[in-house]
């Protein structure tokens, strides 16, 4: 039971916009799109809803391929923000919650609720038009998540808000992941990804550079990160063998091994010299994995 | 409730709720009002008052001869001898002040309404021209060979549409002119009305964007067409209030005045006339409306909007035209073949359906070709909005190509 993308590819006349893309988000999963510009969130997205048709490849949802007969189940923050102006902040909830199927006694409950978790009850009644922009934007997610889908899309939700509105997003999210709804978003912050997603995928110029679960990718990537503070001239490691890369900034020095079997002939070499505050041996991090996959520095 | 009826409902609330739906429909129905008190409006500009009884200054022989002449004349005066003072409020002195040429004062404490005027000066005339006979002592022929007309044929080549405007023009009938210029201006004022609001609705989605979030919970096809409907059934509800305006004015207000004064009386043309009139009227409204539903999916900012539109207007306004102005020559080509174009038809036809020379079976086929034709905008306005819809191509053509695609 899960959302599956085999092969999915899809082309503009003869631009690859996603370039045979294969995962499976299980259900009730956190999962992660990550990648700059360009690099195909949307436009899977969009075929994931059936907005736009692949060129090649298939999706399911359950086994079943997604069309309008599910879409009451599925939620949807599009990237491109936009309500209706003119309509007040209720009119409009309450209409595309009706798309959604929601009756209408209960949208004026859970409009009340997410008012108040977001912090804008007092905007109940105000046109759509005279909100600030970050205002609007939790209003398009509350219309996104009201009807509580087992599948929410959330296309970089966390884009044009305020740091303290980021957290009551991140909080609202990683709630609706714990009563159960997989929840799929897009983010060009490998840290929004690393602190939420159990799951990810990272995407580059259209194709799948790396997918799966954090931590298994982390382990499977092998190299490791060393964080070494101390008094001492340790500018030898570079030579020891496993060692990839070694930055010094003052007195703190990090190292890069190819995997986690150099760290304790490396440990064993620094503790001849004396006193150390720090021997530190870490994951690679997002960005690691990044460069080493692609070839350059991310974003 | 359906996906439909939520987009229908949301759609044809906000919109009947407008301020703008509400002000333009209470002016047309006061204009109703108005019109159907036209004859009371026009009595409080008019001072001129009737007069019944007509008193004559003058001496014994002309005054027979002026009462003579009223009463050969059928007129409605009462013609009394003047007996000095002033004339009564309901009549008026008429003076003779010479005998030759004949002079005459009328004096009255109003003015005399033109018809009334036109009666008298006829009269009178009439009695100037007997006094001429009688001072040329003319033979009773002579007399009976000067008021003889001359006896003129015509032969003229072409003479079929001569003849055929002559005979439009006779069988005009007031009420049935009245009726087509009541459908078609309100097919027109509708059409303009509409048009743009139904343009703007769906172009302002795709510029807002909020349409990508629509059309992840219903179908494009399906949204297109509770916005399309909705629309269709906010003009029908004003012309619905129109309609009610006019069955109000006909049961509150004296109508007998006005058909008198105007001549509305309905003749065996009429009903077929109206029934017509309603159903392009309806026609009309849902082609045009969906055509400006096709240009409006066509493009993805507003400032393209009118510049999309511009067919609607032109062609609304052209067919205006040839129906409005070829009232008097309703079986000309020009009305004859504009009635089965189809942006055209539905202002021609109820022209052409006013003439007795247009067959059942001509009228038949207009409604047959605005049907097929409204279908066919509907489809392609579908199948563009599909195409387009979360398109952000600026060019009209860019977009026309995507028709092909998918």
């Amino acid at each position: 039971m899960s959302l599956e993308l085999k092969q999915l590819t899809k082309k503009f006349n003869e631009n690859i916009a996603v370039d045979d893309i294969n995962l499976t988000v299980p259900t009730g999963s956190m999962y992660g799109f990550l990648g700059g510009n360009g690099a195909g969130k949307t436009t899977t997205f969009r075929m994931i809803l059936g907005l736009l048709k692949q060129t090649e490849g298939t999706i399911t949802y359950n086994g079943n391929p997604i069309d309008y007969s599910v879409t009451n189940r599925i939620g949807y923050l599009p990237e491109e923000r936009g309500l209706h102006p003119k309509l007040k902040v209720e009119e409009q909830i309450r209409y595309l919650a009706q798309l959604k199927g929601m009756a209408k006694r209960d949208i004026d409950v859970k409009l009340d609720e997410w008012l108040e978790r977001f912090e804008v009850p007092e905007n109940r009644n105000k046109r759509i038009e005279k909100l600030s922009k970050g205002n609007q934007q939790k209003i398009q997610l509350i219309a996104s998540i009201i009807h509580e889908p087992d599948l929410i899309i959330l296309d970089e939700p966390f884009s044009g808000l305020d740091p303290v509105n980021v957290e009551i997003l991140k909080k609202s999210v990683k709630e609706l992941n714990r009563k159960g709804a997989t929840i799929i978003f897009s983010t060009h912050r490998m840290e929004h990804v690393e602190e939420l997603c159990e799951e990810l995928c990272i995407l580059n110029h259209g194709a799948q550079v790396v997918s799966g679960n954090i931590d298994q990718i982390k382990s499977d990537f092998g190299q490791k990160e060393i964080i070494i503070e101390g008094d001492h001239d340790i500018s030898f490691l570079s030579q020891m063998p496993g060692v990839l890369d070694m930055k010094q900034i003052r007195k703190k020095t990090t190292l890069k091994i190819a995997d986690e079997k150099f760290a304790e002939p490396i440990y064993n070499e620094i503790v001849k010299l004396g006193y150390f505050k720090r021997f530190q041996v870490n994951e690679p991090s997002l960005n690691d994995i990044f460069i080493s996959k692609v070839g350059r520095q991310y974003e | 409730m359906n996906k439909f009826m939520t987009t229908f409902l949301q759609t044809y609330v906000s919109k009947v709720r407008a301020k703008s739906f509400i002000i333009s429909t209470l002016i047309i129905v006061l204009l109703i009002f108005l019109a159907a008190n036209i004859d009371k409006i026009m009595d409080i500009f008019d001072s001129s008052e009737e007069v019944t009884t007509l008193q004559v200054d003058a001496e014994e022989a002309q005054y027979a001869s002026i009462e003579s002449m009223f009463e050969s004349m059928d007129s409605e005066f009462s013609i009394e001898p003047y007996e000095g003072g002033d004339a009564p409020p309901t009549g008026a002195i008429l003076t003779l002040e010479e005998t030759d040429p004949l002079t005459f004062t009328i004096s009255a404490e109003n003015d005399l309404p033109e018809e009334q005027k036109t009666e008298i000066e006829t009269a009178l005339g009439e009695v100037q021209r007997m006094n001429t006979i009688q001072a040329l002592n003319l033979s009773p022929e002579e007399t009976a060979s000067l008021g003889e007309a001359p006896a003129i044929n015509y032969d003229i080549a072409s003479e079929e549409g001569a003849e055929e405007e002559e005979e439009a023009a006779a069988e005009m009938n007031p009420l049935n002119s009245i009726i087509f210029y009541v459908t078609v201006i309100i097919m027109f004022f509708i059409i303009i009305n509409y048009a743009s609001q139904i343009g703007t609705e769906i172009a302002m989605e795709k510029t807002s964007r909020v349409i990508e979030m629509i059309v992840s919970s219903v179908p494009p096809v399906t949204h297109l067409m509770a916005k399309i409907s909705a629309m269709i059934s906010v003009s029908l509800t004003q012309l619905f209030v129109f309609v009610l305006a006019v069955v109000a004015a006909i049961q509150l207000f004296d109508f007998n005045d006005l058909i008198s004064e105007f001549g509305l009386e309905s003749n065996d043309r009429t009903v077929t006339l109206a029934i017509y009139s309603l159903i392009y009227l309806v026609l009309g409204l849902i082609l045009y409306l969906s055509i400006s539903a096709l240009l409006g999916s066509f493009i993805s900012r507003m400032e393209d909007l009118q510049q999309a539109l511009l067919p609607v207007t032109m062609f609304s306004l052209i067919g205006f035209y040839i129906a409005i102005f070829n009232i008097w020559t309703s079986e000309n080509m020009l009305v004859t073949v504009s009635s089965y174009v189809p942006p055209f038809t539905p202002f021609v036809m109820p022209l052409r359906a006013m003439h007795e020379g247009t067959s059942q079976v001509e009228l038949l086929l207009g409604v047959l070709i605005l049907l097929v034709t409204i279908a066919i905008v509907i489809w392609l306005a579908a199948s563009i909005y599909r195409n387009s819809v979360l398109s952000t191509d600026k060019g009209i053509l860019k977009n026309l190509k995507r028709i092909r695609r998918e």
